[in-house]
């Protein structure tokens, strides 16, 4: 027997590791830091000493000592900014055709943006804008404020809320003393939930209404472009990714959406324009109109490819005019336009986004931000300062020399606080850098700073003697700082937003090695001690193992598409319903049990009303609450017995659920410690309707437990339920009494182990719980009996040899159904965090990540898993099967272990298919991590109940068996 | 599949034993009348089963239901008690009992149980009970053996039995395969429920069809030799 379940382990261990190795390549994690930048900060820079003597030296410049003192990391170069976003822009709606190969419907829409762009080349600016995956509007605005990469498991993020905890350019905006208005999606509310000082949030989650956000922007826009009070203003403009999404690019709504954006940017600039001169409200404004992410044909984003991460920025400064900008940092890539005007675009990370507006707005650069200032879009805003544009050669070098020193300063300081980053990061993080990048980093950037603080430093002491040579060194300055950003960026994208094929391929193969393995393990024990799948008795293939081959096949193929992802509870509800369906057809034909076949298939029909309520709590337009419009409600508080039965009936429940439990017990055995084990439960379950009692308000019995004394109930429960356990387990390890009856005591064993966790569970799931436990005795109950159909009808030896796979496929498709019956699905906000805290008060890490795995999987697989032994238990009715008992069940549960592997293969399987799927980060990485959390716990549940189960005893009686053969 | 024993039981057993040809024309006749319902739905009504769901298995179900329940009757079983018009009112009564039970089990697989849904599941069970169960009430009647042999046991033994079990097994077979695009997110409009199982169902009802034909050719060939 110990052979036995040393396979079980030995899968366990394949299964572990194989995730591991997957893990590591597919779900990218990085730590969110606590840090956040300062204004002080600057001080510890290398950079600070050289900006105050820099200043003390320039003394042409017309800054004041009070303008110095203002300063923080960087110097404010414009006043106000204007940031209108427009969700999911394309860079081909705003770059003019002409840049591509052909001409499509959707180009050329934004012709006022090209206008712009064409006549005034040095002050309107139009950015490809390069975004990482993952490419979704709520990791996009993340990457634009905090200027990192967030992944999808961004550690340190509270799963429930999505606000972000890190530094942001938000932050730092409210902080400083901004004022920013927000307009649009409500996302930036859920990311920032206080820090607008004025927000018209709309919402974003109705994806075919395409006006409502947009028109709620325009409402708001264009007064607040008239009035003094703010200093940023985010407006969000949603249609044309609801368009997209809807009806796809090339469609008339799309074009009819691009228009609309082309004339309300119109009126914008001229609205800007009108106050933009000396004095006027909008002389030091920058307009940046741009999008978060670019979207495929279909309207899909959230991947990687080019479509998707390439959309726009178009960047317009009212100030004239502009500085001019080095031709060495001017990448920008020029073209004739349809109207034969000349044309440029640059290009420009959304990385550097949030550092850049920091520096051009003067505000500390965030924590965690791994961008560099990107120079194009920085000398735009730049051009607010005071230079004369007077000929001369000698004025423009000196220009263009001030500039640089500008910018090789701001970098300085960049460069400063990405290492700062990078440095802090590796040093919290369990998951950090590798030690030879971090080392080649390093030496980048000290050779960098070594530069700066012996070489350019002098030069800019002796400016006036040195003056030749002053240009090219700050040139390679600026050079070296940025290979030093451009590798931090490298390495921090091939960390956080590149899968690693190989392990995942790794991790895939050893999955798909322990498939066979457990595969052949079944086959070896069947056939080693004689079982088969068919009733005749021969090792031929039965209509059975053929049948849950097919459903366990369809439902792991299913996973391949999000949408059946989506409605999983319904496949695995429709599959258990079909094997329900086979099963009556089967009772039919042998004229038993009929009664069972159609109770069990009220029983799947129950649950899967339940699971279409489940679902409705998902996605709040379900199909449930059109079907059950709101008179249901209604009807529910007009009568407030309404409202009593709803409060009675689950202790109805538990009464019938405590009397069946004790029933069980004392039919087979009423002495030793299963009496006690029977007891608790009932203490239990009468515990559990004091405190459901207490939380009524019906009866006041509040009274009976005031403040923290309602958390002692729950608490006392738990208690009950670990003694319980341990009880078991001492009277597994020491009890040494041989059993006449194994078939019987196995069934004890079984009833024991639920009533032991039974407690605990209902109360975690409060009052649908003992319903819940009604329906698993009621469903386990008959698909046990459907089993034993051919039990009473052949009398020969063959049917105890004989295993059905339809029962174990029925259990765990049962199961699952359970698991979305009780209100879970795979995805974060499917966990009920609320069970978490039923008996404590406050968080306390473990007990609670104890409670909620007990909450969350207690029904699919706990309770099924210990519950194994009841699909055999009661098969040996007659006493010649008793040995095979133990047999049979260690192979019920090897196949169950295989159904669970198989799945969750194919759950791997697709997620390394859709790996770049728009929907990877929204469900598939979600129901990958619940399938393989799953997964691991089913293997150590298998483990501990096969040692629970299989006593020393039974395996002499089996060791007899095995040599008599 | 099936012992000889019993085929050859059967054949003497059966009441009347009908030829592949004959078994063919009905068949033909049950398609062309499927196929007239579409043509009457697209032509002179101008609706298809994906616009007008409910309209449509209306239709299909008023053209169809004498269609099957006037040829069926004809091979009823025990012709001495069982007059023409009492088998055809026994297929007119097994219409709504096969419905209901065509409802129920659809709805236990998942089938949408709102009241908007309602008409069309009304009309969609009772092409299907048109189908599955008339056929067999208007021959079998209430004779629960033969009932338990043709659809639990699937054992069929004479032409006849053929015809209905086949094609009936077909139709909840493809309903049962037609419901599996339903939960796709394509947002085409006919993945609403009952659209896509009603397709389904009557691809699986045309290759039942053929099949039945073709298992009825070779059991004749077998019984020629």
């Amino acid at each position: 027997m110990g052979k036995r379940i040393w396979v079980h382990w030995v899968i366990m261990a394949l299964h572990v590791v194989a995730i591991v190795i997957f893990t590591r390549g597919f779900l990218l994690t990085r730590t969110e830091l606590p840090f956040y930048s300062n204004c002080s900060d600057v001080l510890q820079s290398p950079c600070s000493f050289s900006v105050n003597e820099n200043q003390n030296q320039n003394q042409n410049q017309n800054d004041t000592v009070d303008q110095n003192q203002q300063r923080c990391w960087s110097k404010p170069a414009i006043g106000r900014l204007v940031i209108i976003v427009f969700d999911a822009l394309r860079f081909d709606f705003v770059a003019p055709s002409t840049f591509f190969q052909e001409s499509k419907p959707w180009m050329d829409k934004l012709q006022f943006v090209q206008d712009l762009a064409a006549k005034n080349a040095s002050s309107a600016r139009i950015f490809k804008a390069i975004a990482d995956p993952p490419t979704t509007s709520l990791q996009r605005l993340k990457g634009l404020t905090t200027g990192g990469l967030p992944t999808f498991i961004d550690v340190g993020n509270s799963f429930g809320a999505p606000a972000i905890v890190e530094d942001n350019l938000i932050h730092q905006l409210a902080k400083n003393g901004k004022r920013v208005v927000m307009m649009g999606d409500d996302t930036w509310m859920q990311l920032f939930p206080n820090h607008f000082e004025k927000s018209f949030p709309y919402p974003s989650f109705n994806v075919r209404d395409l006006d409502t956000v947009d028109n709620g922007c325009i409402e708001h826009l264009l007064p607040f472009l008239h009035q003094e009070d703010w200093d940023v203003l985010i407006a969000h403009f949603l249609g044309v990714d609801h368009a997209g999404h809807i009806f796809g690019v090339d469609s008339v709504q799309m074009i009819e959406k691009l228009e609309q954006y082309n004339s309300i940017l119109q009126k914008v600039v001229e609205a800007l324009e009108s106050q933009s001169a000396p004095g006027g409200l909008h002389e030091n404004t920058l307009l940046l109109v741009m999008g978060d992410h670019g979207q495929t044909i279909n309207g899909d984003h959230g991947g990687g490819s080019a479509e998707e991460v390439e959309t726009s920025i178009f960047a317009l400064s009212f100030k004239n005019p502009p500085s001019p900008l080095p031709s060495e940092f001017d990448t920008s890539s020029c073209g004739l336009d349809l109207g034969r005007r000349n044309i440029c675009f640059s290009s420009i990370q959304q990385l550097d986004f949030a550092v850049t507006v920091s520096a051009l707005l003067g505000i500390p650069f965030p924590f965690g931000s791994i961008g560099r200032v990107n120079p194009q879009l920085y000398a735009l805003g730049a051009g607010t300062w005071h230079f004369e544009d007077t000929a001369g050669n000698y004025q423009n070098k000196s220009k263009l020399e001030e500039w640089m020193l500008n910018y090789a300063n701001v970098l300085c300081t960049n460069s400063w606080q990405v290492k700062r980053y990078i440095d802090i990061y590796s040093a919290s993080s369990v998951i950090g850098f590798s030690n030879e990048d971090l080392l080649r980093i390093a030496s980048m950037y000290a050779k960098a700073e070594e530069k700066w603080s012996h070489a350019t430093q002098k030069l800019l002491l002796h400016k006036k003697e040195s003056h030749n040579e002053l240009l090219p060194a700050l040139r390679r300055q600026i050079d070296l700082y940025s290979e030093f950003l451009a590798s931090v960026a490298e390495l921090a994208r091939s960390k956080w937003t590149e899968f690693n094929l190989k392990m995942m391929g790794t991790g895939l193969g050893i999955m798909l090695i322990s498939l066979l393995i457990h595969f052949l393990a079944i086959k070896k024990v069947k056939e080693q001690y004689g079982f088969s799948f068919t009733s005749s008795g021969d090792s031929g293939i039965s209509f059975g193992l053929i049948f849950s081959c097919f459903m366990v096949v369809i439902r792991a193929c299913s996973f391949l598409s999000n949408s059946f992802i989506l409605e999983e509870g319904k496949v695995a509800c429709f599959l258990l319903a079909t094997t329900a369906l086979v099963k009556m057809r089967y009772s039919i034909m042998k004229k038993k049990m009929i009664l069972e076949a159609f109770v069990f298939l009220l029983l799947i029909t129950i649950c899967r009303f339940t699971i279409e309520v489940g679902l409705s709590k998902q996605a709040p337009s379900s199909e449930f609450m059109n079907a059950y419009p709101s008179w249901m409600l209604r009807i529910a508080a007009g009568f407030p017995i309404w409202n009593f039965v709803a409060e009675a009936l689950p202790v109805v429940a538990l009464i019938l659920l405590a009397f069946l439990l004790r029933e069980a017990i004392t039919r087979s055995s009423s002495k030793g410690i299963w009496k006690y084990i029977i007891m608790g439960t009932n203490l239990s379950y009468m515990l559990i309707a004091v405190h459901w009692a207490s939380e009524s308000d019906r009866l006041n019995l509040a009274w009976v437990l005031k403040g923290t004394g309602r958390s002692y109930i729950p608490r006392l429960i738990y208690a009950i339920g670990f003694g319980q356990l341990l009880l078991l387990t001492f009277n597994q390890l020491f009890s040494k009494r041989k059993s006449s009856d194994h078939s019987n005591l196995l069934y004890i064993k079984t009833v024991a182990m639920f009533s032991a966790w039974s407690s605990t569970i209902i109360i975690l799931l409060g009052k649908q719980g003992p319903w819940v436990a009604l329906a698993f005795i009621i469903g386990g109950y008959c698909i046990m009996r459907l089993d034993n159909i051919e039990l009473d009808v052949k009398d020969g030896g063959n049917w105890k040899r004989m295993l059905d796979p339809v029962p174990v496929t029925q259990w765990s498709l049962f199961a699952v159904c359970l698991f979305f019956c009780t209100g879970h699905w795979c995805a974060f906000d499917g966990l009920r965090y609320g069970a978490a805290f039923t008996g404590f008060e406050e968080f306390l890490l473990v007990p609670q990540a104890i409670l909620l795995t007990m909450d969350t999987f207690g029904f699919s697989l706990i309770l099924p898993i210990f519950g194994v032994p009841f699909l055999v238990a009661r098969l040996g009715q007659s006493d010649k099967g008793k040995k095979f008992i133990l047999l049979r069940l260690s192979l019920v549960y090897m196949i169950y272990g295989l159904i669970m592997a198989t799945s969750v293969t194919a759950t791997i399987i697709c997620v390394t298919m859709h790996r770049r799927h728009l929907m990877v980060w929204g469900l598939f990485a979600p129901k990958f991590v619940f399938d393989v959390a799953g997964l691991i716990l089913t293997d150590i549940l298998v483990c501990l109940a096969s040692h629970y189960y299989f006593s020393e005893v039974e395996d002499d009686a089996l060791q007899d068996l095995y040599t008599k053969k | 599949m099936k012992p000889k024993k019993n085929k050859e039981m059967a054949v003497k057993a059966s009441s009347r034993s009908i030829s592949a040809t004959e078994a063919l024309v009905v068949h033909l006749i049950c398609g062309l009348g499927l196929a007239v319902a579409f043509w009457v739905a697209h032509n002179l009504h101008s609706i298809n089963l994906t616009t007008h769901p409910s309209h449509t298995l209306r239709l299909i179900c008023v053209i169809e239901c004498p269609i099957v329940i006037l040829l069926y009757s004809r091979y009823r079983k025990d012709r001495e008690r069982c007059s023409y018009l009492k088998a055809v009112g026994r297929g007119l009564l097994g219409l709504p009992a096969g419905a209901l039970v065509n409802a129920l089990g659809a709805i236990a697989l998942g089938a949408p149980a709102g009241i908007q849904y309602l008409p069309k599941t009304i009309n969609w069970s009772l092409v299907m009970s048109l189908f599955t169960i008339v056929p067999a009430a208007s021959v079998f009647g209430s004779s629960w053996m033969d009932w338990q042999r043709i659809f639990a046991c699937t054992k069929a033994m004479d032409p006849v039995d053929y015809m209905i079990c086949i094609p009936a097994h077909g139709v909840i077979i493809g309903a049962w395969f037609g419901a599996f695009p339903m939960p796709l997110d394509w947002e085409r409009p006919w993945q609403e429920w009952p659209i896509c199982v009603s397709y389904g169902a009557i691809a699986g009802y045309l290759v039942a069809m053929v099949a039945s034909f073709g298992f009825i050719l070779v059991r004749q060939h077998v019984k020629g030799d």
